[in-house]
């Protein structure tokens, strides 16, 4: 016997079918409007022991449903639904008792079936799915999910009514809001921009294979794919970014999603639906995804692929900082081409059936067509990835001229605030890294964690930071530790500490001696302090302590600039990190070598 | 003493010298005014003390968890651009800025690289060492991508610091020549003459390390193009119109060229004339000279002198010479933009005569080089031509 689940999206579709061929007559791309009630009232059954039994009613609050003819309605339904055929009742003329019963409720299906509360549980996850799907391409159907399990009520409103949409070509709409896609991200309080940007490719038509034909459904289709990548390019300037995922989304005619809810994805489809794109072209090297979790307010896309780091290494998660490649493939019928209700169930049918045949019998169309949009849509990626490259350059040179000014400086007073200044930077860092952990924590797929257990992972990333940025032998190179102490701005200089041990030990001819390369030299008319062999050994400990604060200066650069790092895992991130590590370190460890009281 | 050559006679200079006098009346008169704004010479502790002050701002914002932002003043914009006959263009006192911010993609190369900048200068203040803008660029070519962005950071950084180039301890590598009565002292104690040799010397880096100027000079001639400077030395018109000196900054004028005519005319107030070309490429190089451009309008009265007149090539000379319009090179498209866009400059209002000969240029839609000149005789711009305007005043 069929689920719950399967049966209210077979009658979601039936409705849908019938609207679209209701309004087929307008004009192509009138989206079709409607609001539907779907409750679910359960019960512990008298029947059955743990086993709940749920009446669910599928209700339209106008009478938009036009011409459906009960009888007929009901006849076809069966015969989809043989196992429910019993149980189902149109009750548009009978008194309801439903607290819903002041509204105009025209049309109205109840069907009663047990259940095992977690197949309840599992059915609502997929009829949720099914009405997000909807939703992103008929912004204008609006859903009101209702579920009542023993007396405690639970409601979900879906729409999208007031939301940017996208208009594509072939007269179906996308809804562009990011949310609907990804989840928020934690640690980036809000996206500089909050939509995707679909690009569509050019339609192919594509014919429905000979064989399929005879089953009454004659002609030609018309696919036409669009690209986005998820979140928007420009919300990631400030950060490293990769494609991490790549989503893909079937929707049939009707804008009906093509593999039903609920369904595990077929080993098949997958291999099929490789085809469509040339992944090499991209650099791109993609497996299946492993994450089908559906517990989160996300449109669950038909096909998930992961992409593995370039090193080949495959994450265990989705990368919390990765874009997803979003794919949608739209397939309808020739413009012009007469469609009636049964026709548009039987292509969907042959469809969710043959999709990866048809698509592989016109494969090299298809492919140029998905690669046009999404040639487009990285373009963006590439561009923000370009931005980024700058940035993280950019910070690194800028924060070396200022660790190169504050080493090199002879005024005890600026030493003395700019070491105030970031004395006052770890108090902050703290206070994001609490945010990040709240946030992390409030994750809407996140099982409950002890508090044993956060305090540990505190813990053990406090210690990841202290090993990082300020355990010095961590990385410290072969021949390091001879080196003397000649604090002069040049040997800060972390270029030059690449360049071998050596330097240090022998001034290049005309540089200035250790010491000497403190003072302030004749000609500098420098009012301020002369330098005596004890302030030297001051500044020495200055400016100790201002390097060994260095990396929180880089933390808050990465707090302020978005730079993020992972934490655990050899992500891109955690590589920037290792960066700006190798690049600042060198002038810290030295300083930390060499001991600040030896003049 | 060297051998003073024999110039005209003295009734040549009459006119001359009553310009001269003309400009001395009227400095006299304007000298009541202090000059205001501009950069001035800046002690290396004054300089260290600034940028200093910049890392602590940044280092300040960081701490309250912002990103840091450098504000340097808009010198792009006409509006933050007045204008002051005796000094030329000048930055206003209140003028709008714009923000170079660390957090953002355009922008964060620029702000990185003023800190780089920043950071080479302290270092060079510090030890007392000076370094070219080239030399600067050569650190790390890969970074700055090139020499123009240097040099427009190292305007930023001595707008921003108040301070002049010199004062940032950053030479700009000298291309002027300079050539006549004149002789003076560089700062290394060596006693230079532009008079001795036959060829012209060149300007030194170091402006401000010169001493102990010597001249009889009646006028000084800037020239636009080193072709004709160099026509000019062969022709050896210095000689016939001694004394006088030619200086030539080689099409757009380097900082020190424009520094050292600055020099010779606040201690001499010779009449200075410029000899450009009849385009709107010679009026821009001449207006640097008088006025100053927008992007150095900070260091104004380091560096323009407003006493300069147009001797020549004037858009009026090619009629009134009957130059033949084979010689002539019509005007681009661009030439009558940039002809467009100095009509609209403050300072044109000033010059109803500029004004009538660039009427002049736009109507025939031509434009002439000097060389044009050379149709009619070959040392006719030297034999004929420039003493003649010099003798009556043919100058605006």
């Amino acid at each position: 016997m069929e689920g719950i689940s399967v049966a209210v999206c077979e009658i979601l579709r039936y409705l849908i079918i019938h609207w679209k061929c209701e309004t087929a007559g307008i004009s192509k791309g009138v989206l079709l409007e409607g609001q539907l009630v779907i409750s679910i009232e359960a019960l512990n059954s008298k029947h059955q022991e743990n086993a709940l039994h749920c009446v669910t009613t599928i209700a339209c609050a106008s009478s938009s449903y036009g011409g459906l003819v009960p009888k007929k309605f009901l006849k076809e339904i069966r015969s989809i639904l043989p196992g429910l055929s019993a149980k189902l009742r149109w009750t548009s003329e009978e008194a309801s008792c439903s607290p819903d019963a002041s509204k105009v409720s025209p049309f109205r299906v109840i069907f009663e079936v047990d259940e095992g509360p977690s197949m309840l549980m599992t059915d609502c996850l997929a009829i949720k799915d099914f009405l997000r799907r909807i939703i992103v391409v008929h912004p204008k159907i609006g859903f009101n999910f209702s579920v009542k399990v023993n007396g405690a009520l639970s409601m979900e409103i879906f729409g999208t009514e007031n939301e940017p949409i996208f208009h594509l070509l072939n007269g179906s709409a996308l809804a562009v809001n990011h949310q609907h896609y990804v989840r928020p991200k934690c640690g980036v309080p809000e996206f500089l921009c909050s939509r995707i940007h679909p690009v569509p490719g050019h339609p192919v038509t594509v014919s429905i294979p000979d064989d399929v034909a005879g089953m009454g459904v004659l002609g030609e289709l018309v696919l036409t794919p669009a690209a986005a990548l998820c979140p928007c390019p420009k919300a990631f300037s400030n950060q490293e970014n990769r494609i991490s995922s790549v989503s893909m989304f079937l929707y049939g005619p009707s804008g009906l999603p093509l593999i039903p809810p609920g369904q595990e994805q077929p080993a098949a489809i997958f291999t099929e639906l490789t085809c469509v794109i040339d992944w090499k072209k991209y650099h791109l090297c993609v497996g299946p995804s492993v994450d089908y979790s559906s517990d989160r307010d996300l449109v669950l896309p038909d096909v998930s692929y992961q992409v593995e780091s370039q090193e080949g290494a495959q994450a265990q998660n989705v990368d919390p900082w990765g874009q997803t490649l979003l794919l949608f493939l739209f397939v309808d019928f020739h413009s012009g081409f007469p469609v009636q209700r049964m026709e548009l169930w039987g292509v969907h049918t042959m469809l969710t059936a043959r999709l990866g045949a048809v698509l592989l019998e016109h494969q090299r169309a298809v492919r140029d067509s998905v690669h046009i949009a999404v040639d487009q849509a990285l373009e963006q990626h590439h561009q923000a990835a370009e931005a980024h490259r700058k940035l993280r350059a950019s910070h690194a040179v800028a924060v070396s001229s200022i660790m190169s000014v504050v080493s090199g400086s002879t005024s005890s007073s600026f030493r003395q605030l700019c070491l105030q200044a970031l004395q006052e930077l770890p108090a902050q860092n703290d206070g994001a890294q609490n945010a990040e952990d709240t946030c992390e924590r409030s994750g809407p797929e996140r099982l409950p964690e002890t508090s044993g257990q956060a305090e540990g992972k505190r813990r053990k990333r406090s210690a990841e930071e202290t090993l990082g940025f300020r355990s010095p032998p961590a990385v410290s190179p072969p021949g390091a530790i001879p080196r003397r102490l000649e604090p002069t701005e040049a040997s800060l200089d972390p270029k030059e500490w690449e360049a071998g041990p050596d330097r240090g030990r022998v001034p290049a001819p005309g540089s200035a001696s250790p010491e000497s390369g403190l003072e302030v030299p004749a000609g500098a008319e420098r009012g301020r302090e002369v330098d005596h062999p004890a302030v030297i050994k001051r500044r020495f400990t200055s400016v100790l302590v201002v390097s060994s604060l260095s990396p929180l200066c880089v933390l808050l650069w990465r707090e302020l600039t978005g730079i993020q790092v992972r934490r655990g895992g050899a992500g891109a991130a955690g590589r920037a990190r290792g960066e700006a590590r190798g690049r600042l370190m060198p002038p810290f460890l030295w300083l930390s070598q060499a001991h600040p009281c030896s003049p | 003493m060297a051998f003073a050559p024999m110039g005209p006679e003295a009734s040549f200079f009459e006119v001359l010298d009553q310009h001269r006098a003309s400009l001395l009346a009227t400095l006299r008169r304007g000298s009541h005014e202090p000059p205001c704004g501009g950069t001035r010479p800046t002690s290396s502790s004054e300089v260290l003390a600034s940028i200093e002050h910049i890392i602590q701002d940044i280092i300040a914002s960081l701490a309250r968890n912002e990103a840091p932002v450098f504000s340097v003043d808009n010198r792009s914009s006409w509006e933050n651009i007045k204008f002051e006959d005796s000094v030329g263009l000048q930055m206003v006192s209140h003028c709008t800025t714009r923000k170079i911010k660390s957090d953002s993609p355009k922008s964060v190369q620029n702000f990185a690289l003023i800190l780089k900048i920043l950071s080479v200068i302290y270092k060079l203040v510090q030890s007392n060492t000076y370094a070219t803008k080239r030399d600067i660029y050569y650190t790390d070519s890969q970074l700055f991508g090139s020499q123009t962005i240097v040099d427009n950071i190292i305007n930023d950084v001595s707008c921003m610091l108040k301070a002049p180039r010199r004062s940032l301890h950053i030479l700009s590598t000298s291309k002027g020549l300079i050539a006549g009565n004149l002789s003076f002292t560089e700062e290394d104690g060596s006693r230079v003459n532009c008079a001795g040799c036959s060829t012209a010397v060149a300007v030194p880096s170091n402006i401000q390390g010169l001493r102990n100027f010597i001249t009889d000079a009646k006028f000084l001639l800037i020239v636009e193009k080193d072709a004709t400077f160099q026509r000019l030395l062969d022709d050896n018109f210095c000689s016939r119109m001694s004394p006088c000196i030619m200086v030539t900054g080689k099409g757009v004028p380097d900082l020190n060229t424009r520094l050292l005519v600055k020099k010779l005319w606040d201690l001499f107030h010779l009449p200075l004339f410029t000899l450009v070309d009849a385009d709107p490429h010679g009026m821009e190089i001449m207006c640097i000279y008088k006025y100053g451009s927008k992007s150095m309008s900070f260091e104004a009265h380091n560096l323009t002198v407003p006493a300069i007149r147009w001797l020549g090539l004037l858009p009026s000379d090619i009629n009134r010479l009957n130059i033949p319009k084979s010689t002539l090179i019509p005007l681009t498209k661009r030439d009558q933009m940039k002809l467009d866009s100095i009509l609209r400059r403050p300072y044109i209002t000033c010059q109803p005569f500029w004004r009538k000969e660039m009427e002049i240029m736009t109507a025939s839609k031509m434009k002439a080089e000097i060389q044009a000149l050379t149709f009619i005789s070959s040392d006719y711009l030297s034999r004929v031509y420039l003493p003649n305007k010099l003798k009556f005043g043919g100058w605006i």
